[in-house]
């Protein structure tokens, strides 16, 4: 309990430091669009391949479940779209870029930090934890919503192909059910996820990072610990939002 | 100058640092010598603030570095050039954008000034085609050439260097030394070197402070070190064959 809550004050005091004024606004915006090219459009294609199998499986497996008579067949575009939007494309994503990115990020401010080019930011008067992730944090929080529309999108792009190429559903039941009791709120809610969900996914391993010490091998346990505590946190974050924003 | 008053430290039960006084002065290349362990890179991580002395004070020129509020601290280290053991070079910036870094981040320099500046302080280090690239490509004495390079770059009043040497050939190693002294006369900077290697002991040593069981165990010049007839300090100097020859 005592090492929980030594390791919430110290990700507090980090995350104070991390928000504070910037030193010159014109390197960090620079190294802001630098880093949602690295978060956000290199993480595209993996989000897309996995995005469209996905799809094609929820619309499979719905399917393969509902041998009732008595439920429309239109259900399973319903049910596609539901667990796209309100499941898979927001939390199940940002549980796979707490993987690739929650790791990138940590294991390179921990090699920052153990071959004392963070030392070399506070020689120089420079806010080191503001300057390496603050633009992280920022750039993950603005790309990661297009990130989650563009996965919805795909996902539910998936299912329809499975309903084109197959005879499991046919596309005029599919895009019934797809359009069928739509809500908007549904999206807000996911967008919500999206934002909270890329702050945790970013600012937990840089803080396991930016705190590592010794050698490689605990840079490498600073990226474990950064995807196994920022997963946790994202799936606790998920039933608290869920809770109150649903129900 | 930096003066330095009964600094203490320690990690746990293990007294690093114990009641170290001594003054480094403008204009001269001042090493701290001693043993792996002896509390040398501790010493110049207190004096720049990386780590916080357990008592003790640090003056550059009179002003109280530990008594300093965070702000106030950042801005005095803008006078601070540091040069790392490892170098400590941004691996995503390039030889250029890691020199320049510094006068991004603290001067009001025009593009213009600073692409003087970087070109200037490159052909100080003799890199002068080094600009585009990336530490990855360099051996390590032009490491160290960049890291003295980017430390030099925003004109720093106190220069500290941390084994400047070390993974260095000789040849490399008495070039960087003559690199750094030369640097700290032309500049009139205060100028600390941690280090163990006695070529630069006897090359640029114009103060010597002898670190020993984290004690301040003896202080000189290049010259008086030679004679001292304190124990530690002669098992230090002609620990190796080669020098025990020399006294022969």
């Amino acid at each position: 309990m005592a090492s929980f809550l030594y390791h919430l004050g110290r990700y507090a005091l980090l995350i104070w430091r991390v928000f504070s004024k910037p030193e010159k606004v014109s390197i960090y915006r620079k190294r802001l669009f630098d880093e949602m090219v690295t978060l956000g459009l290199d993480s595209l294609g993996i989000i897309m391949i996995i995005s469209l199998f996905m799809g094609a499986v929820i619309t499979i497996q719905t399917s393969a479940n509902i041998d009732s008579a008595l439920i429309p067949a239109y259900t399973i575009g319903f049910t596609a779209r539901q667990s796209t939007i309100l499941e898979f494309s927001p939390t199940i994503m940002a549980l796979i870029l707490a993987g690739k990115i929650g790791s990138n990020i940590a294991s390179e401010i921990g090699l920052m930090r153990v071959t004392e080019q963070i030392d070399a930011l506070e020689i120089m008067g420079v806010n080191s934890g503001s300057y390496l992730i603050l633009p992280k944090i920022l750039a993950a929080v603005v790309i990661n919503p297009f990130l989650v529309v563009i996965s919805m999108f795909v996902s539910i792009g998936g299912g329809y192909m499975i309903a084109q190429f197959t005879d499991i559903v046919s596309v005029p039941d599919y895009v019934y059910g797809i359009q069928f009791d739509f809500r908007p709120f549904h999206v807000n809610y996911a967008l919500i996820k999206s934002v909270i969900f890329a702050f945790i996914f970013t600012s937990i391993p840089a803080y396991q990072g930016y705190y590592a010490s010794g050698s490689a091998l605990e840079v490498g346990k600073a990226s474990t610990r950064g995807v196994v505590f920022s997963s946790i946190v994202i799936l606790i974050a998920n039933y608290v939002i869920t809770q109150l924003v649903l129900i | 100058m930096i003066e330095v008053t009964g600094l203490y430290k320690s990690f746990g039960e293990n007294k690093v640092l114990d009641d170290i006084t001594s003054s480094f002065e403008e204009g001269k290349t001042s090493l701290i010598i001693g043993a792996s362990g002896s509390g040398k890179s501790t010493l110049a991580r207190c004096l720049v603030g990386l780590v916080a002395p357990d008592e003790g004070g640090v003056l550059f020129d009179g002003r109280d570095f530990l008594g300093m509020t965070g702000k106030e601290r950042r801005g005095m280290l803008k006078e601070v050039g540091f040069l790392f053991q490892g170098s400590a070079l941004f691996d995503f910036m390039t030889v250029e954008e890691n020199i320049r870094f510094p006068l991004d981040m603290l001067t009001k320099m025009s593009t213009d000034e600073k692409a003087e500046r970087v070109q200037f302080v490159l052909d100080r280090v003799e890199l002068k085609d080094a600009h585009k690239l990336f530490p990855s490509e360099l051996s390590g004495g032009m490491k160290k050439r960049v890291g003295i390079a980017r430390a030099i770059a925003p004109n720093p009043k106190y220069l500290f260097c941390d084994e400047p040497n070390s993974g260095l050939d000789p040849q490399t190693s008495i070039v960087i030394d003559n690199l750094i002294h030369e640097i700290t006369q032309e500049s009139n900077i205060t100028t600390v070197v941690i280090t163990h290697d006695m070529n630069s002991v006897i090359e640029v040593g114009d103060y010597i402070m002898f670190l020993h069981q984290g004690k301040n165990w003896w202080e000189g010049d290049n010259k008086s070190i030679l004679k001292t007839e304190n124990q530690e300090v002669l098992d230090f100097v002609y620990a190796s064959e080669f020098m025990k020859k020399i006294k022969a």
